[in-house]
């Protein structure tokens, strides 16, 4: 359920800050130029008033283009899911939880042993996705290794759908055919692609490359998507000293520029497209240059262009409970509680990546649970304070007087059910938890799992609609240049 | 339905709603219409209470509700409690607990819950307050026949005070059970000083009752 913010959010980057980003950002894109790999993305711009160099593919957009484009960018994304009941308003003053990808491995819930991600994890981590109520934005977290690799965004919604009343990102495209053939899925769900415009139940994510390059295949699955009015995540990742400056400024502004660029493609194209703005950035361990994605200076990247995105009034997608920790272990806690409680903090609308590990490629079910635990807390922190004669319970406080306690009070019994309640969090004292088992939170989140699987029955996909997603996904298998 | 049976669900009710004042009048309106309080007690106030601690017991409903539905029952009974002296009748319970917070401490919220649990679950139970002095617990248990004192202790200071009620409890010859509670208090001071010991607040209830079975 997505949540009203009242907590007001914290800045990392000034007023000033911010403008000088975005000046820096626009001074780049008229100036030094955007590489674009897309044909048809180099056309729009030069049609649009850019400069364009073709036998380089480098555009150089003017700074009006750029400003006209934002203004052509809709302030506020609805978000539409397969059961209405699960439909998600972004707007700046909403918060609402997801899943992130894509991982390749998954650990084993019956092993407990590392192993390739299938078909059936899509599955099992939908309806677990599904069963949780303040869950809201299912984006498969691994690839399945067990399909065709040239459809495997095809087998993700399918074995997703199948599972989900909720709304659907689907990871990187990397080809337009697969958009066009995950449209006329998503569209059979509906009933029609231009029910699907009306209420696209699926978005989809085009990630940029870092230094500002827009590249071939993620920006034409971009534009297709667009065309059929599907919300596209335009992400950028800087890896911070490596594909981005090793300063956390240098990075937001690098970012920032390439979120421009995209958004400047799709809205001349399709204006009034819905855009999110995505960051999920990376830092390195200075010594091995190993990637972190959670060291204290990505955090700060993925904040800044939450902020950013704040600035432009466009819907962010950035940072999240992540980590690169290699197990669901007190590193994948702190790491996660860290960087999701800022995403919280600064105004994010999306808080992401519960249930991945080791830089978003290991998905723990485990972790899954104990993510979405935290992200819980964190929402109830973002609910923040409200101070009114109720709250206030002055008048019960006379009433209870020294000495006395709140517990049988009316005031205390009306409040009761607002008190956050944990899911897998064991709050006990020794001797009651260790007769009760005396397990761990991983362990405790385990059993919850098996649990919602062998439970949770959600709202079964029509029979003809099932049948007609086998059918396009058979063609999309044998279609899909590969 | 009978002026009776209308009562008795009144009584019933009003500590399924956790309602105390609602609990007093009704009270007050058997007293008035000459019923037995025991009855007004086991087929109206009991039996509301019975109710809320099963659905306590199954999860469905939060401890500040049993908690509060107690205290109704508490105040019900307080208005009772001299028409049933008056009458020479008791009430048959699971057994009665005499609890306080020891002499030097002022702690007392983890016994007041442990006081209406046993309550809930039908314990009659003599709440002594706090800064009880060892010698006003054993009167206690003297007067109404204890079958069980529990005596709760905060401070590291104040738990060496369990040991010397443990020590008058057997000087007094009294056959009485002894548990002790309290954040300062582990199960290794409780064996120490030959009492029962419980954690929480609903374990304190299960130990009690095993507590009676050994009697």
């Amino acid at each position: 359920m997505v949540r009203v913010r009242k907590l007001k959010p914290m800045e990392v980057l000034s007023k000033d800050a911010r403008e000088y980003i975005h000046l820096a950002s626009l001074e780049l894109l008229e100036k030094m130029g955007v590489k674009v790999y897309s044909k048809e993305a180099l056309k729009i711009l030069e049609e649009s008033g850019a400069k364009v160099e073709r036998e380089k593919q480098m555009a150089y957009i003017p700074s009006y283009l750029v400003e006209e484009s934002l203004k052509k960018t809709p302030k506020y994304v609805k978000l539409y899911a397969r059961n209405s009941k699960y439909d998600v308003r972004l707007d700046g003053n909403h918060i609402c939880c997801a899943t992130d990808g894509t991982g390749l491995w998954t650990i084993d819930l019956d092993t407990g042993e590392r192993r390739p991600s299938t078909k059936s994890d899509i599955a099992k981590s939908a309806l677990i996705f599904n069963a949780l109520e303040d869950a809201d934005l299912y984006y498969p977290l691994v690839t399945p290794l067990d399909v065709p690799k040239h459809a495997h965004v095809l087998h993700e919604f399918d074995a997703a759908i199948n599972n989900l009343e909720k709304h659907f990102i689907s990871g990187a495209t990397y080809l337009r055919e697969e958009a066009a053939y995950l449209i006329k899925m998503a569209s059979t769900v509906v009933g029609g692609v231009e029910e699907l415009r009306k209420k696209p139940i699926i978005s989809a994510v085009a990630c940029m490359m870092s230094p500002l390059i827009l590249p071939l295949h993620e920006t034409d699955a971009a534009l297709e998507f667009s065309k059929y009015g599907i919300p596209v995540v335009t992400m950028t990742m800087p890896l911070l000293g490596a594909t981005g400056p090793i300063t956390p400024a240098g990075s937001i502004l690098i970012g920032n520029a390439q979120i421009l660029a995209i958004n400047t493609v799709i809205q001349m194209k399709y204006p009034g497209s819905p855009v999110f703005y995505s960051s999920y950035s990376m830092s390195m361990e200075m010594k091995t240059g190993a990637f972190a994605v959670s060291f204290p200076e990505a955090d700060l990247v993925a904040a800044g262009h939450i902020q950013m995105a704040r600035h432009y009034g466009m819907p962010s997608y950035a940072g999240g409970n992540i980590s690169s920790a290699k197990l669901p272990d007190e590193q994948a806690a702190y790491e996660k509680a860290l960087s999701g409680l800022l995403t919280v903090l600064v105004g994010g609308d999306v808080c992401g990546t519960i249930g991945l590990l080791e830089n978003y490629t290991v998905l723990s079910y485990e972790q899954l649970l104990i993510d979405y635990e935290m992200y819980r807390m964190m929402l109830k922190i973002a609910e923040g304070i409200d101070v009114n004669e109720d709250t206030l319970a002055l008048d019960t406080i006379y009433k209870v007087g020294p000495e006395g306690h709140f517990m049988a009070e009316k005031h205390t019994l009306k409040h009761a059910k607002d008190v956050w309640t944990p899911l897998i969090t064991d709050p006990r004292p020794f001797e009651t938890w260790k007769k009760a088992g005396g397990k761990s939170v991983v362990e405790i989140a385990r059993e919850k799992v098996k649990e919602i699987l062998t439970t949770h029955k959600p709202e079964p996909l029509d029979k003809d609609v099932k049948r007609e997603l086998e059918k396009i996904l058979k063609e999309g298998e044998e279609n899909i240049p590969h | 339905m009978s002026e009776k049976g209308a009562i008795f669900l009144e009584l019933e009710n009003s500590i399924k709603n956790y309602d105390k004042e609602a609990a007093i009048e009704a009270a007050k309106k058997a007293l008035k219409m000459g019923l037995d309080p025991i009855e007004v007690i086991e087929e109206g106030l009991a039996k509301g209470l019975r109710e809320v601690g099963t659905r306590y017991e199954n999860g469905e409903i939060f401890m500040v509700e049993l908690v509060a539905a107690a205290e109704a029952m508490k105040s019900a009974m307080k208005i009772l409690e001299p028409e049933i002296l008056k009458r020479k009748s008791e009430r048959k319970v699971l057994g009665k607990v005499v609890l306080g917070t020891v002499a030097g401490d002022i702690h007392d919220i983890g016994k007041n819950i442990v006081a209406s649990l046993l309550i809930a679950a039908g314990f009659e139970v003599y709440d002594l307050g706090t800064d009880v002095p060892v010698e006003k617990f054993i009167e206690k248990a003297k007067e109404v026949k204890a079958d069980v004192i529990g005596a709760s202790a905060l401070l590291t200071t104040t738990m060496l005070v369990q040991k010397d009620l443990a020590e008058a409890i057997k000087r007094s010859g009294l056959d009485v059970k002894y548990i002790i509670g309290g954040a300062a208090v582990s199960p290794q001071w409780a064996e120490e000083i030959g009492a029962a010991y419980a954690q929480d607040a609903s374990s304190a209830v299960e130990v009690i009752k095993n507590l009676i079975k050994q009697r």
